[in-house]
């Protein structure tokens, strides 16, 4: 580390760091690999179409794309996700902000009540939840899910928003108050535009609620299948025994791919905006 | 803090939490007073109608209220009502769980560990003196090589089997525990190695390395997916099994046996985690002053010792936390179960299967076998467990400690 180290440090690391990169990739390149497959043959017994892509067709990706439904699954997991997002930035930032400028009756018994609730198993709440979108004629429609996803997302957000609203100096806004500013314009003028970073981090994890669900997508919105989500589909897809598995590899990959390039390119921007707020030791 | 009128102030508050509030009573706090209502009630798959002439099942049931009574399902099923003796539903879940039998067989199991725990004592006590009798490594190795031979001597085995007799609580529980232990300190080694080698400068290629490393964590927002992907490698006619026969090998069916079933779980779930605590540490280890190694490199201190005397010690304010944080995911861990295993295999009718972990567990019984009745007892015991655990590890890692003084 200091020293440079020597020849056979060298080979040793990299030896380690090529198998776990092997480690880490590979499933990846397999499914890959096998959505490029022609017709239903999933296996090959080559050793090297284990690795390399001796055939390929697209005609799994034009399939899934134009004969299976999984463009309205997209559809209706992008409408669920980005209503989601925009709707728990709204709430959570605003409770945020209260709980970081504002002195009341119940504040900390607030912030505790908001912990302790979320050690409750969230598919264990899942039937009293079901009955409750029941009860308001709710259940089995995009709406009732996205709901349910708000709430779930209403802890973590409240919290990390919260740990960046106390690190922006209040001297700011009491100058405004002194111009004549309200609460109302204080949070939305001042303390909104200053907390960007963690505005990011609200939003991509309030679209993530949405988008990588299976439990809830899957018993809130059971049928029909234009109504689901593209996860639960998906995932009713790969276990049907009618179903080629290269079709599944290929909609799974064209779901995947992209959501890793979104992270990775995020990851720096991520890791600044968790940090500088929530949970700080 | 800023200061406007009273009562304008209590409309703002009102305003900017009300949302939220309404939210968190509506599906966070109501659900969790319905669950324990139903815990002692015998709703099931045949009785899932509530009787709205009960007092309670009327005021908790929001499709006996007048405003939407008109939506409740008609048809099949009778009415629920309450269990009969009250706590049945806590007693078939708990078994024999407290009979002189499994008590004392629970009592031999932590005798096990006494002397891991003596070892651990012992070091703590040792750490402040300047000259310890004993090194920490003969320690530890002999608390663990005195565990053993415990284990050995009051046949464990056979101690094992009773608990895991005594009910579906027990077996659960005690299998999640297994995973936690076993999973966890497996992505922290895996983490903390990569991360090791990836913060070393001399190391050309690192940030394609440091990229392919962190792709399981981006793709873990899809576990089930990625999950799905991986259960194909492990089928009896998947790429394993596949690869063992090009060099005329016969594989076997890795998901039907419960041990291999259970590790196939395990890695699987590990690719999903260990990235978290390679990314931790990596960041953690760049504040760590290079001025201390030189120092060390001078006294002559091996490779081992400035791993366990300087860097661990050091990072340790940045693992605590993830450590804690990671394992309560891994107790609650679904997605990898459900699409690898989907709980299984199962032995013997009516148990639990071999990678039954406690939310895949409480999964079923709500949604295969809709034995509500004993889902929500399952739920309010684990709700109660996990609560003092999440007090217990905020106290620790003093996360709420900024939160409570401004």
């Amino acid at each position: 580390m200091r020293r440079k180290p020597t020849t056979a440090a060298l080979v040793l690391q990299y030896s380690i760091l090529i198998l776990g990169a092997l480690f880490a990739i590979y499933p990846l390149w397999f499914a890959l690999i096998a959505s490029g497959r022609v017709g239903d043959r999933l296996y090959t017994l080559n050793l090297a179409g284990m690795f390399v892509p001796l055939e390929w067709t697209f005609e799994n990706y034009r399939t899934m794309l134009f004969d299976k439904p999984l463009l309205t699954w997209l559809r209706n997991s992008l409408y669920v996700a980005s209503v989601t997002t925009v709707v728990s930035l709204v709430v959570t930032t605003s409770a945020a902000f209260a709980f970081s400028r504002f002195k009341f009756y119940g504040r900390e018994f607030g912030l505790i009540l908001l912990l302790a609730i979320q050690t409750f198993p969230g598919v264990l709440s899942l039937v009293a939840v079901a009955q409750l979108l029941t009860a308001l004629g709710l259940y089995g429609k995009h709406e009732g899910l996205i709901l349910a996803y708000t709430t779930s997302t209403l802890v973590f957000s409240t919290w990390n928003m919260k740990g960046y609203f106390d690190t922006i100096p209040v001297e700011l806004e009491e100058a405004a108050q002194i111009d004549g500013c309200g609460p109302v314009q204080s949070f939305v003028l001042i303390a909104l535009p200053l907390a960007r970073p963690a505005l990011a981090v609200t939003a991509l994890l309030g679209f993530l609620a949405g988008w990588g669900d299976f439990i809830f997508a899957s018993v809130l919105v059971p049928a029909p299948d234009s109504m689901k989500l593209v996860v639960p589909g998906l995932y009713s897809m790969a276990n049907s025994q009618s179903v080629p598995w290269g079709y599944f590899a290929a909609g799974g990959l064209l779901i995947i791919i992209p959501t890793i390039l979104v992270f990775l390119f995020l990851q720096r921007y991520l890791e600044s905006g968790l940090t500088v707020g929530g949970v700080k030791g | 803090m800023v200061s406007w009128s009273a009562r304008r102030k209590a409309l703002t508050i009102l305003l900017f939490i009300g949302p939220t509030l309404i939210g968190i009573l509506l599906f966070s706090v109501y659900p969790i007073v319905l669950s324990t209502y139903v815990s002692f009630t015998d709703r099931n798959k045949f009785r899932p109608n509530p009787d709205c002439t009960v007092f309670l099942t009327g005021l908790l049931e929001p499709l006996c209220w007048p405003q939407f009574r008109d939506r409740a399902p008609v048809g099949l099923g009778s009415p629920y009502g309450l269990q009969d003796p009250i706590f049945k539903n806590y007693a078939d879940l708990l078994g024999t769980m407290f009979t002189p039998t499994a008590l004392g067989s629970m009592f031999l199991m932590v005798l096990c560990f006494l002397p891991l725990i003596a070892a651990w004592v012992l070091t703590k006590r040792f750490a402040k003196l300047a000259t310890p009798p004993v090194s920490r490594t003969t320690l530890w190795w002999g608390g663990l090589g005195l565990s053993l031979v415990l284990a050995f001597a009051l046949n464990i085995g056979a101690a094992y089997n009773v608990l895991m007799d005594t009910g579906d609580f027990v077996v659960v529980v005690g299998r999640t525990l297994i995973f936690v232990i076993a999973r966890v300190p497996l992505s922290f080694v895996l983490g903390l190695t990569f991360a090791l080698i990836l913060n070393s400068e001399h190391l050309p290629g690192r940030t394609f390395f440091r990229i392919a490393l962190f792709i399981p964590w981006a793709a873990s927002s899809l576990g089930i997916l990625m999950a799905l992907i991986w259960q194909f490698f492990f089928r009896e006619q998947g790429t394993i099994n596949q690869v063992l026969s090009i060099f005329g090998l016969t594989g076997m069916a890795w998901l039907k046996d419960p041990f291999t079933a259970f590790a196939a779980v395990v890695l699987v779930d590990t690719w999903f985690s260990y990235p978290f605590f390679m990314i931790t540490i990596l960041g953690a280890l760049q504040s760590v002053p290079h001025d201390v190694y030189e120092a060390a490199d001078l006294d002559g201190a091996s490779w081992w010792q400035q791993l366990t005397r300087i860097t661990l010690p050091l990072v340790r304010p940045a693992i605590l936390p993830a450590t804690v944080l990671t394992s309560i995911t891994a107790f609650q861990m679904f997605g990898t179960a459900w699409a690898i295993t989907q709980g299984g295999p199962i032995q013997s009718v009516g148990k639990p299967g071999a990678t039954e972990f406690v939310i895949v567990y409480a999964f079923k019984q709500i949604f295969q076998t809709q034995n509500y009745g004993r889902a929500t007892a399952f739920a309010v015991i684990l709700f109660i467990f996990l609560f003092a655990l999440t007090l217990y590890s905020l106290r620790m890692t003093k996360i709420t400690k900024g939160a409570f003084e401004s």
